[in-house]
């Protein structure tokens, strides 16, 4: 009996070992890498998977939509082709996906979330060395915090990417309401989906147009959501290609937790307040503004709007035909196209 | 954008104790007379404990039986036992993400368990372990303070984990592998992030007496 205790014993030593070994390893070869680094800041364990080749040591950091999101809800098509040009960041902000730490809810702010990218492109430099040079990608909420980040200190970046971006949600509310008028009037003229559309004027019917309300601001997010489905399924959005997250990659009822949690401390200074729309005449450099034709989530109103605003000299729109909320999934291999001739102009 | 209340796992507790506390007035209990030797009274226990999906590891511990009755009810004319137990028990585990390094973390929790064990060896039981810490390991960490960027040696973070487990199990009487059990554990954890994060964990495995004779 002794024996089969400690043979089992030393089985047990010897898996736990790998366990560890294997959840703590890294690669950090430039023309491959597959690193998962966390950053530590003000109270914030946030994880940042640096994948692709970074050759160059240019990184194209992404930031997630949300609050909430998952850094790595990005990769797919789009990413795996940009990964092979250039190194990317997926990193889960402070409260979402997989990221840890201990503070109170009163320190969680928007200030704070762009400190953190700041934070995070210091880690970076301190790995791959201070000569390295940085893209900054935001997407949905992501067009948020990248203008918050920017206003803060740009002289770190080459470029900024807005694709799809929240700089406004200020006055997304009302601007909700009259893209879905306006959709919803040339989707019925033309016999698409008709009844869903239908449905969409008795949803406005309900929810208070002259103040902006967090429950009806969920109702219309949401309706924004069913309303790029229908449009898929009238054939005028392509169907998102393979790619986004693993299973594996994400313990859900974590990330779920993180993504409510983060959503309701935010959102009182989101929804109907935060605007950069007159700060983003000091973005100065270099901006490229992808766009979903029929985003119903933040509407192209926004696309020409950032564009309009935007400081730089150089500065490109373009609206992908075949999208709404998220090109990089429908039209996956234009998107990239895009970024990569946008940081082989500006790198 | 949306508030959702949590589980509240508790009323489930109390409803599965209260329902296992009612006596008819046929029933009678009887305290049992424990072995006095340490080692007779205490188990050991390996198992799987993980999400299966996200997060898998290994668990070990040990029970010590503080107090057992037997309760014996009258059901339909026919005379049945039932072993009510109270033990002491610990445990330490151990769980990890493969795929994204990010949920690695190392746990030990100490409390109270009962567990009812009828005539054929099934089992019932509820763990509650107020005392409970879990630890987790990040891969590569660095802290930014300012323009200073320091590597962290050991890096993760602690947190005041309590745990409820509830299960169903099966005895081997008088075996060195005395039972198996199969458990849902809820363990929060405290001041994760800005709140209190709710992890669910199963649980199954083995326990040992190395005491008894019979393999």
């Amino acid at each position: 009996m002794k024996q089969f205790v400690t043979h089992n014993f030393k089985i047990m030593v010897l898996a736990m070992a790998t366990l560890f070994v294997n959840s703590c390893s890294n690669e950090h070869t430039l023309n491959n890498l597959d690193a998962t680094v966390f950053v530590r800041h003000k109270g914030a364990d946030m994880p940042a998977y640096i994948k692709g080749n970074a050759n160059e040591k240019i990184f194209l950091i992404t930031l997630h939509g949300g609050p909430g999101g998952a850094g790595l809800g990005f990769q797919g098509n789009a990413f795996d082709r940009i990964e092979d040009n250039y190194g990317v960041v997926y990193f889960d902000q402070r409260g979402s996906g997989m990221s840890q730490g201990s503070y109170s809810e009163d320190e969680v702010t928007i200030d704070l979330m762009a400190e953190d990218v700041l934070a995070l492109v210091k880690v970076i430099q301190r790995i791959y060395g201070n000569d390295s040079r940085f893209f900054l990608l935001g997407h949905s909420w992501g067009g948020a915090l990248g203008p918050a980040t920017l206003l803060k200190d740009q002289s770190a970046f080459l470029g900024w990417i807005n694709v799809d971006g929240s700089h406004n949600p200020r006055d997304l509310y009302f601007e909700y309401i009259k893209n879905f008028e306006r959709v919803a009037a040339v989707q019925i003229e033309l016999e698409n989906s008709v009844s869903f559309w239908e449905s969409v004027y008795e949803e406005l019917d309900k929810i208070d147009r002259n103040t902006v309300s967090l429950d009806d601001f969920a109702i219309l997010n949401s309706l924004a959501f069913n309303a790029e489905d229908s449009l898929k399924n009238d054939n005028l959005i392509n169907g998102p290609e393979n790619g986004g997250i693993r299973v594996s990659d994400y313990n859900l009822l974590t990330f779920v937790w993180n993504l409510l949690k983060i959503q309701s401390i935010l959102d009182e200074d989101i929804i109907g307040e935060l605007s950069y729309t007159e700060q983003l005449s000091a973005i100065r450099i270099p901006s490229l503004v992808l766009w979903g034709r029929y985003d119903m989530v933040v509407p192209e109103f926004y696309a020409q709007e950032a564009f309009d605003n935007l400081g730089s000299n150089e500065k490109k729109l373009v609206f992908f035909e075949r999208s709404g909320h998220s090109p990089m999934s429908t039209e996956p291999d234009r998107f990239a196209e895009e970024v990569i001739q946008f940081i082989n102009q500006n790198k | 954008m949306r508030h959702k209340s949590q589980v509240p796992v508790f009323l489930l507790f109390l409803c599965t104790t209260l329902n296992y506390g009612q006596n008819t007035s046929k029933d009678q209990t009887s305290e049992t007379r424990l072995p006095e030797h340490f080692w007779d009274r205490t188990e050991f226990k390996v198992g799987f404990v993980g999400t299966v999906f996200w997060s898998n590891g290994l668990s070990v511990g040990t029970e010590y039986l503080w107090k057992e009755s037997g309760k014996t009810k009258i059901r339909k004319g026919n005379e049945r036992t039932n072993t009510h137990q109270f033990l002491f028990n610990g445990n330490l585990g151990f769980v990890t993400n493969f795929s994204s390094k990010t949920d690695t973390g190392v746990y030990t929790n100490f409390g109270l368990t009962w567990r009812r064990t009828n005539k054929k060896g099934k089992q019932f039981g509820i763990e509650l372990n107020p005392l409970g810490y879990y630890r987790s390991f990040l891969p590569e960490t660095y802290e930014v303070d300012g323009d200073s960027v320091d590597r962290v040696f050991l890096p993760g973070r602690g947190f005041y984990s309590p745990s409820l487990s509830v299960g169903i199990g099966k005895q081997r009487k008088g075996k060195v592998r005395s039972g198996s059990y199969f458990n849902i554990n809820y363990s929060p954890r405290f001041n994760y992030n800005a709140g209190i994060l709710p992890t669910f964990f199963l649980q199954y495995g083995f326990r040992f007496n190395f005491k008894n004779k019979k393999q």
